[in-house]
């Protein structure tokens, strides 16, 4: 044992200096948190997003309180019916309620943007941090199948599996992101390349650390800021990609609400029932705005480089 | 003589570079005895902290090339991946440089100085935290408990480089290879630190092989020291006799070099002249010739070995091996 006394006088001037007392443990996340904070449109952004899947989860309950109405429920007596009360938003041709199906849409829209984002976050990283940390003839062959990948027009690869597969919100998710977790892949190996040369990596190596571990406890966590901007922006590009494989009838199927398929379908009626068109519009906008500003919001939270 | 707890036998450790092979660590043999502090001296690239890196086997992307380093009767150069990952961080622990860096940013301190424990003694959250809270305290950090739920970034460069210290000590380890521990501190904490690191020495009895390019601190800490020139050892031997009576011009020159404050105010600093050698191309015998104020004319045909000069020293010339007296110009 080191002496009391010694420790006390070793310690002193040092004490009196930076022990930090009365100054609350500032985690590197709480921090972060502090900064999103303070960035209002940031986090109206962020609110609006949970909103919209707190009703995207609670769709029943609202279709049945709110709306009173099915998303599939026709009824060729009310057809093209402007937006006034008893139909908030109007009814489509025929004669469904537009709201009550927004709001089934939104289940599915972003149900599927998340579940993309999830599978290729996942598949992403894993290559990613397996290239990165082990280098050599392992980063070059999964880089250059991310490079593949990547190659691959995906316009035409989205056509054409959706061709093969029959698309429902799962396997139009894991279409989307078979071509997603490339970027990803290519995100985290880069960030995993800057980490593990730090030298605190080769100290936990000096301690005994195994491989898995140095990745999953060591590395990742420094690779998770990454991941969750990557995470909130990439939301909103899927939602686009998915509103545009709808439009183009390759998407999810009808009478399945989403808010792509409402858009074209509401094509037909441009003229005729302009609020057809509208409101999925205006929804598939505002998530996908808010979506991107929320994750610039996040970067920005981040690195306080950036401020 | 005791048997030495760790030898390293004729060491060579090469990197590839585009210019050619750099032979970093060439043919560096040296012993440690349980308990004692090993100075290991040299300039900025001559070799120490690859040696060190290649005692633990984590010299890459370096290659060992050839030699040995008995450890308990094993040869760690032929251990197995998991073999050497058993001995890390539970019989040889390190310490690094630049204790700003050496924490994970994302952890708490308490939660990274217990992980060897978990680590090696499958300790869990709860024992292994107690443990480390009081190896904290006995490193030196006030208020150990609360402090070890702070974050790295909360820690000074000194309080950071003790959490180092008490990471390495969880597990008693035998030997502490401490790389330059004080060089990126300020003097006034290298004094603590190395204060420190003569404490937990003499109380938990842990061999320490100590790197730095100051020879201050080596004076001060290490019954024996090692001189590095250029990956090769240049000298060794009890540090009072080398620094009495330097065996190798570099060391005389080293030893010159170093300012005095009972100098006369006008005399000029005395630098070794030259630079240190481009470790693809050596010089041809002796790697320190061109820079010597002693050389004769076998320094530049004939590498030197490491000879019994004098009664306790050891080194690697041929003017002293032949019985010159190093006298200062």
């Amino acid at each position: 044992m080191i002496g009391p006394s010694r420790v006390a006088e070793l310690d002193l001037p040092a004490s009196g200096i930076e022990t930090g007392a009365g100054r609350p443990a500032q985690s590197y996340w709480n921090e972060s948190w502090e900064r999103l904070r303070a960035n209002r449109i940031g986090m109206i952004a962020g609110i609006l997003i949970l909103v919209f899947a707190v009703i995207a989860v609670m769709a029943p309950l609202f279709s049945a309180v709110l709306t009173h109405y099915q998303p599939q429920t026709i009824d060729l007596s009310a057809t093209f019916r402007p937006p006034v009360s008893p139909h908030f938003l109007g009814t489509d041709e025929l004669g469904r309620d537009t709201l009550t199906r927004l709001i089934w849409g939104a289940r599915v829209t972003l149900g599927v943007a998340l579940l993309t984002v999830a599978v290729s976050l996942t598949v992403g990283t894993a290559v990613g941090m397996l290239a990165g940390y082990y280098g050599g003839w392992l980063d070059d062959v999964l880089m250059r199948l991310v490079d593949t990948v990547l190659a691959i027009p995906a316009i035409f690869l989205f056509i054409l599996m959706s061709i093969l597969f029959r698309p429902t919100p799962v396997s139009l998710a894991l279409i989307i992101a078979s071509v997603g977790w490339g970027q990803v892949a290519r995100l985290v190996r880069g960030e995993v390349l800057s980490v593990k040369q730090r030298d605190f990596i080769l100290a936990t190596r000096s301690i005994g650390a195994r491989h898995l571990r140095l990745m999953l406890r060591h590395l990742l966590p420094n690779v998770l800021p990454v991941l969750i901007v990557a995470a909130s922006l990439g939301v909103g590009q899927i939602i686009l990609i998915e509103a545009a494989l709808d439009f183009l009838g390759l998407g999810i199927q009808p009478p399945t609400a989403s808010w792509g398929n409402m858009l074209t379908n509401a094509e037909s009626y441009f003229f005729h029932s302009v609020w057809l068109v509208y409101f999925p519009g205006v929804m598939i906008f505002v998530t996908v705005l808010a979506s991107n500003v929320f994750g610039n919001a996040i970067r920005d939270a981040f690195d306080p480089r950036l401020k | 003589m005791t048997q030495p707890l760790l030898e390293v036998q004729d060491l060579h450790t090469v990197f590839s570079t585009k210019e050619g092979w750099v032979k970093a660590v060439d043919g560096v043999s040296f012993e440690l005895h349980p308990g004692e502090t090993l100075g290991i001296v040299g300039e900025s690239g001559c070799g120490k902290s690859v040696t060190a890196l290649s005692i633990m086997r984590l010299q890459r992307p370096g290659v060992i090339k050839s030699g040995k380093v008995m450890f308990k009767g094993e040869d760690l150069t032929k251990a197995t991946e998991g073999e050497m990952r058993d001995i890390r961080g539970r019989e040889i622990a390190m310490i690094f440089q630049d204790p700003m860096t050496s924490l994970n940013p994302v952890f708490r301190t308490g939660w990274q100085v217990a992980e060897p424990l978990r680590l090696h003694h499958g300790w869990n959250a709860k024992k292994s935290l107690d443990s480390a809270i009081n190896m904290l305290s006995r490193v030196g950090i006030p208020s150990a408990a609360s402090r070890a739920e702070d974050y790295p970034h909360q820690f000074s460069g000194g309080m950071r480089q003790r959490v180092m210290i008490a990471m390495g000590l969880t597990t008693t380890p035998e030997v502490l290879i401490a790389d330059e521990p004080t060089t990126a501190l300020d003097v006034t904490i290298q004094a603590q630190i190395l204060d420190l690191l003569r404490h937990v020495n003499r109380e938990f009895g842990t061999a320490t092989i100590l790197i730095t390019h100051n020879l201050g601190v080596v004076a001060g800490m290490c019954k024996r020291i090692v001189v590095m020139y250029a990956g090769r050892i240049v000298e060794a031997g009890p540090t009072i006799d080398v620094f009495a009576h330097p065996k190798h011009p570099y060391t005389w020159a080293l030893l010159r070099s170093i300012p005095r404050l009972d100098a006369d105010r006008h005399e000029p600093l005395k630098p070794i002249e030259g630079l240190p050698p481009n470790l693809v191309d050596l010089p041809s015998g002796c790697a320190f010739h061109p820079r010597c104020a002693f050389k004769v004319d076998r320094c530049s045909r004939d590498v030197p070995t490491l000879q019994a000069v004098g009664d306790t020293q050891r080194s690697a010339c041929w003017v002293t091996q032949s019985g010159t007296e190093l006298k200062g110009a």
